[in-house]
């Protein structure tokens, strides 16, 4: 946190560039001032991660892949924002960076009105209580040689949420949570199946009470008949423990399912943001819309108008210049190639990054 | 001592010594019939429908593990029509991919065994003399059963006759030759008297058929200089290579992105009307079924339960597992109400009960379904299903 | 065990439980047992280990009749009788004396009943001293594998945890101790040692002490490459998302997943450590005579072209001893390693 650093490639003009990232900074800087929004329960602010590639001898950054770049958002109690993306679009790592898992780069976070962001591992310990993750993979996720009681009276007992004698009791109520049956209390996480093994690092996040639980693909690696059982646990467990979620997947059905807010990103940034209702009734960003149409739907006789998007993803340690889509946009033009395009509220809480819609 | 070992629902030394040794023996016989020399004779069958391309008849395949027999497939039945696309769909475990291991012969001795049934080929191969190898151009039809072809005459099929897209496009391709290398490897093993010049030729009329834009900068380059989108297409290429009758695309989308996805999916829709093949389809995903397939098979836990045309499996599900299957993936146009859902797990391989496997999952179960495991019955011409419920005479059907 | 219902009533009896737990599979203790024991070789290995135990450490309780330090003096006795004549006033005297020329030992006697291997050119008996000397090659390999082990595992684990200048350190100390030649060092070492009073029983001890100090990079190298790819486990992220402290990350979470490759590697250079014993006794370095250690009983040879050709019961059972030891203590290792580690290739 040193240093605000902005390495985006904007203008091809040197001296604009400069004059560019000028402003940029002065407004980041703004924007970081302004008082924090009570009601709000996460609020991210240009938050950025960048992971260096090489280092000269003496440890300074030369290249450096940007995961995630200037991401703002805010999220209320009791929300679930979804966050769509392909791979290497830095979903992963945003929410890896909100927990602290990742130091950020650069940014605020901001939860329950506390800036997290250059708080240390002793202070995070407390915090870390009150958000939770859970991962796509149930196999690499539990510790192979733990019981499921072990794996789950762990952090009970570290954070002392009950009474030492009361331990067991309640990790046995948590368990009836979600879905799992007591006898499972005694054996390891290699007897079960990947719903079940979901279900116990569900129990895990919820064991000691968060209000904030980032979902990092948490169904992507399960059976389609799994999904649908962990999607309705999740949304259960919303409703009766008040829980917030941060729902990453890069399955868009899934993701309308689940959030209330949606948040589509495309290497790094974020392209497009808003209520559930206004990104599916409305897309503005033409990935989004790309996005929307290339999903296989489940029945023959509906033809599909497909919007099929040229070439591959490129490369997030080399991104190309100007707008971060245009290598793949059916609409780029000549501007898109040069000038990142700014993220702006078009509608009620509806942002997105786009030339295009600068123009109309 | 007895009660508490009994509790813990672990097996005991006596039983896992029992496993292991009726296992042994099995597979040693089953390994001795695999490596078997046999006359072409004792391979050679005929089709039941001279338009099929690939007819698999009750087949069974087993896993021999340390903890008892797992079959992964468990008498399964379907066919795959000349110039069709067969969709096989079905949930991890459900033994999808073993069918496809099993018609590939690429099982993992000596676990793991076709233990009984058929898998009969329509083959067109180049006229072969005693030791194999073949005679001119001249091509010849001949019915394999797959089954019963010993393991060192299996080159006559695979990759060849038939072939195969994995998965993991990441893995599947060697490291450390180019792309040309490997393609052109293909064409010169499978084709008689073919030069490098011709087999160069041929890699590069692949590529442009798979949709690369500069194939020979493509033919020269190493695998890990491509993305994942471009090697699937470089796998796509290397089994159209052959010219292969029968094309099994083992879960070919599930590695890559939505968009990367949706253009594999255009490039092997318009494959098929390219080339003369059958592609069998092997996935999980509803929605990639009902855009490629014309047959559909579901299958749970090492069982066919319905197949039938896309449009009936689609708009007149009978079995309860694929009306639960397609109404648990949430789509665009679901609504919030809570997502349907089949309670319960896929069961474990192991120790599989005599009645439907579906039993436990089923809001429709009745008293018939603690009975013997269900018959195929026929709906329609092409539609089948494996449940009680569709009966002669009941009424809830 | 004998109430054991059949299959048939068992399974109508729990058909009202979910189909889960119908399906009965093996812990994970009896699944790396039975891993273990699949492999003959292992078998064969544990046997070896387990008998040269036995023998070295039980065998002298039972096998009371010689001691390590004892010789057999029994050899025979010469008798020199001088006469000495001598004239006295004309008379003769012969004064007549008998000398009993020292009691020989019983040296390089032949296998039999009394000595079960025969003696060695001292006169002690070799079934006796491959016994003791067993236990000094055990207790020495023992001592160094441990020490070796508790160096590999702080270091590795603090270079692999914390990563940074602190692993950077760790891991050049460990690039330079293995470009050292061991064996040089370890001449210079033992001239030192001979040059200041130590009693010869110790030496060796302290001789294996400086040898771990060579031995321990391979050990930290690799807990750090373990801890290393643990550490981007995703179970360790959990870990840290948790809230857990550094201390129970480590002892809780990273260690006892290091402990079956760790296990493995102490095996393994249980094996090593004893061919290390033996070289440095054989070079005069280790245990000192009258102590015996198999490495000083094949050393006899380096002085006695004799005992080399002629009395192969001296030397060769130690050597035999040496090799089912370290053949041993690998074939365990190489068990336990396809036992431990699921992924590894049956």
């Amino acid at each position: 946190m040193a240093e605000e650093k902005i390495v985006a490639p904007v203008y091809d003009d040197e001296a604009e560039q400069a004059k560019f990232l000028e402003e940029r900074r002065r407004q980041i800087e703004e924007d970081m001032k302004k008082p924090f929004d009570p009601e709000a329960i996460l609020e991210v602010r240009h938050l950025r991660k960048a992971f260096p590639l090489k280092k000269t001898l003496t440890g300074k950054v030369t290249q450096e892949l940007i995961a995630v770049d200037d991401v703002s958002f805010k999220l209320m109690p009791g929300e679930t924002l979804g966050i769509v993306g392909e791979s290497g679009c830095g979903k992963t790592t945003m929410g890896r960076a909100i927990l602290k898992l990742h130091q950020p780069s650069g940014g605020q976070i901001i939860f329950n009105g506390e800036d997290i962001t250059a708080y240390k591992s002793p202070q995070m310990r407390e915090i870390r209580k009150q958000m939770q993750i859970i991962f796509q993979d149930p196999y690499s996720s539990l510790p192979p040689r733990s019981t499921v009681g072990g794996i789950l009276s762990e952090p009970v007992e570290v954070h002392n949420i009950v009474p030492k004698d009361q331990v067991k009791a309640y990790v046995l109520d948590l368990m009836d949570k979600c879905g799992l049956r007591d006898y499972y209390y005694e054996r390891y996480p290699h007897e079960f199946s990947g719903g079940q093994r979901q279900r116990i690092c569900i129990a895990r996040a919820l064991s000691v009470n968060p209000k904030l639980v980032i979902c990092d693909e948490p169904v992507s690696a399960l059976d389609v008949s799994i999904q649908a059982q962990i999607i309705n646990l999740l949304k259960d467990l919303q409703r009766s423990l008040n829980l917030t979620y941060i729902f990453i997947s890069h399955d868009l059905s899934v993701v309308k399912f689940i959030s209330d807010k949606i948040g589509i990103m495309y290497l790094g940034s974020m392209v497009e943001f808003g209520n559930k209702k206004e990104i599916f009734e409305n897309p503005l960003h033409p990935y989004t819309q790309a996005l929307f149409s290339a999903i296989p739907y489940p029945d023959p006789d509906v033809k599909m108008n497909r919007i099929v998007l040229n070439g591959d993803i490129p490369s997030p340690a080399n991104p190309p210049k100007g707008c971060r889509f245009h290598t793949r946009c059916p609409h780029a033009k000549e501007i898109c190639k040069h000038v990142v395009p700014t993220y702006k509220e078009y509608e009620d809480g509806h942002f997105a990054a786009c030339h295009l819609l600068e123009e109309e | 001592m007895s009660e508490k070992k009994k509790n813990t629902g672990y097996l005991s030394g006596k039983e896992i010594r029992a496993i292991a040794k009726e296992n042994a023996k099995v597979m040693k016989r089953l390994e001795a019939y695999k490596y078997r020399k046999a006359e072409e004779s004792e391979f050679l069958s005929e089709m039941r429908d001279p338009d099929n391309i690939l007819e698999i008849d009750d087949l069974h395949t087993y896993f021999f593990t340390e903890q008892g027999v797992v079959k992964a497939v468990n008498g399964v039945s379907f066919d795959v029509p000349r110039n069709a696309t067969v969709g096989v769909v079905g949930e991890s475990g459900c033994g999808k991919s073993v069918t496809s291991m099993s018609v590939m012969r690429l099982l993992q001795g000596p676990q793991g065994q076709i233990y009984s049934g058929a898998i009969r080929f329509q083959s067109k191969d180049y006229k072969r003399d005693e030791k194999g190898k073949p005679i001119g151009t001249e091509t010849e039809d001949k019915v394999y059963d797959i089954a019963k072809m010993p393991i060192r005459e299996i080159y006559r099929i695979r990759g060849k006759q038939i072939a195969m897209i994995f998965q993991e496009p990441m893995t599947s391709l060697n490291p450390v030759f180019t792309i040309g290398q490997q393609l052109d490897e293909v064409t010169l093993i499978h084709t008689p008297d073919a030069t490098k010049e011709m087999a160069k030729a041929r890699s590069i009329e692949m590529l442009n058929l798979v949709g690369i834009a500069m194939p020979e900068r493509v033919y020269n380059a190493f695998p890990h200089e491509l993305s994942g989108g471009m090697r699937q297409r470089v796998m796509i290429s290397m089994a159209l290579a052959a010219n292969p009758r029968l094309i099994i695309a083992d879960e070919p989308t599930t590695a890559l992105d939505v968009t990367i996805q949706a253009q594999i999916l255009d490039l092997l829709r318009d494959l098929k009307t390219k080339i003369d093949g059958s592609i069998m389809l092997i996935t999980h995903d509803l929605g990639i079924i009902a855009e490629m397939a014309d047959y559909v098979v579901v299958m749970y836990a090492g069982r066919v339960i319905e197949k039938g045309t896309v449009d009936e499996i689609f708009h007149d599900p009978r079995h309860p597992y694929t009306i639960g299957l397609q109404k648990s993936k949430p789509t665009l146009d679901s609504g919030d109400e809570a997502l349907f859902n089949i309670p319960g797990n896929v069961p474990n391989p192991i120790n599989m009960p005599d009645h439907c496997y579906f039993k436990e999952r089923c809001d429709r179960a009745c008293e018939k379904c603690s009975g013997a495991y269900p018959e195929m019955i026929q709906v329609s011409p092409t539609h089948y299903v494996s449940c009680w419920l569709y009966e002669e005479g009941n009424e809830n059907g | 065990m004998e109430e054991r219902k059949t299959p048939a009533v068992e399974s109508t009896a729990e058909s009202e439980l979910p189909l889960d737990r119908q399906v009965r599979l093996m812990s994970p203790t009896r699944m790396v047992v039975r891993r273990f024991f699949r492999s003959k070789l292992s078998l064969v290995g544990l046997a070896m280990v387990v008998g040269l135990f036995l023998f070295s450490f039980v065998g002298p309780l039972l096998y009371t009749q010689w001691g390590e330090i004892q010789l057999d003096e029994s050899g025979k006795t010469e008798y020199a009788v001088s006469e000495t004549t001598y004239t006295v006033d004309g008379v003769e005297y012969t004064v007549r004396q008998t000398t009993e020329k020292s009691l020989k030992d019983n040296f390089l006697a032949p296998p039999s009943a009394e000595h079960i291997l025969g003696t060695d050119n001292e006169g002690y008996d070799i079934f006796v001293r491959l016994m003791y000397g067993g236990r000094i090659s055990l207790t020495v390999s023992f001592i160094a594998v441990f020490v070796i082990t508790v160096l590999g595992v702080l270091l590795g684990g603090v270079a692999g945890y914390f990563g940074g200048w602190v692993d950077n350190l760790i891991m050049r100390v460990c690039d330079v101790l293995i470009c050292l030649p061991g064996v040089p060092i370890l001449l210079i070492i033992s001239t030192l040692l001979d040059a200041s009073d130590i009693d010869a029983k110790y030496r060796i001890y302290l001789l294996m002490i400086y040898l771990t100090l060579f031995s321990w990079p391979g050990t930290a190298r690799l807990v750090r490459g373990q801890i290393l790819s643990l550490r981007e486990q995703e179970y360790m992220v959990a870990a840290e998302a948790m809230g857990y402290s550094t201390s129970r990350k480590i002892f809780k979470h990273l260690v006892p997943n290091v402990m079956p490759q760790l296990i493995v590697q102490m095996t393994l250079s249980l094996g090593s450590m004893i061919l290390y014993e033996a070289t440095l006794s054989y070079l005069n370095l280790g245990v000192k005579a009258p102590y015996a250690a198999w490495g000083t009983m094949i050393n006899i040879i380096s002085t006695n072209q004799d005992i080399l050709q002629n009395h192969l019961n001296v030397w060769v059972p130690a050597g035999i001893c040496i090799v089912i030891a370290v053949l041993g203590f690998n074939f365990v290792g190489d068990g336990l390693r396809d036992a431990l580690d699921p992924k590894a290739r049956r």
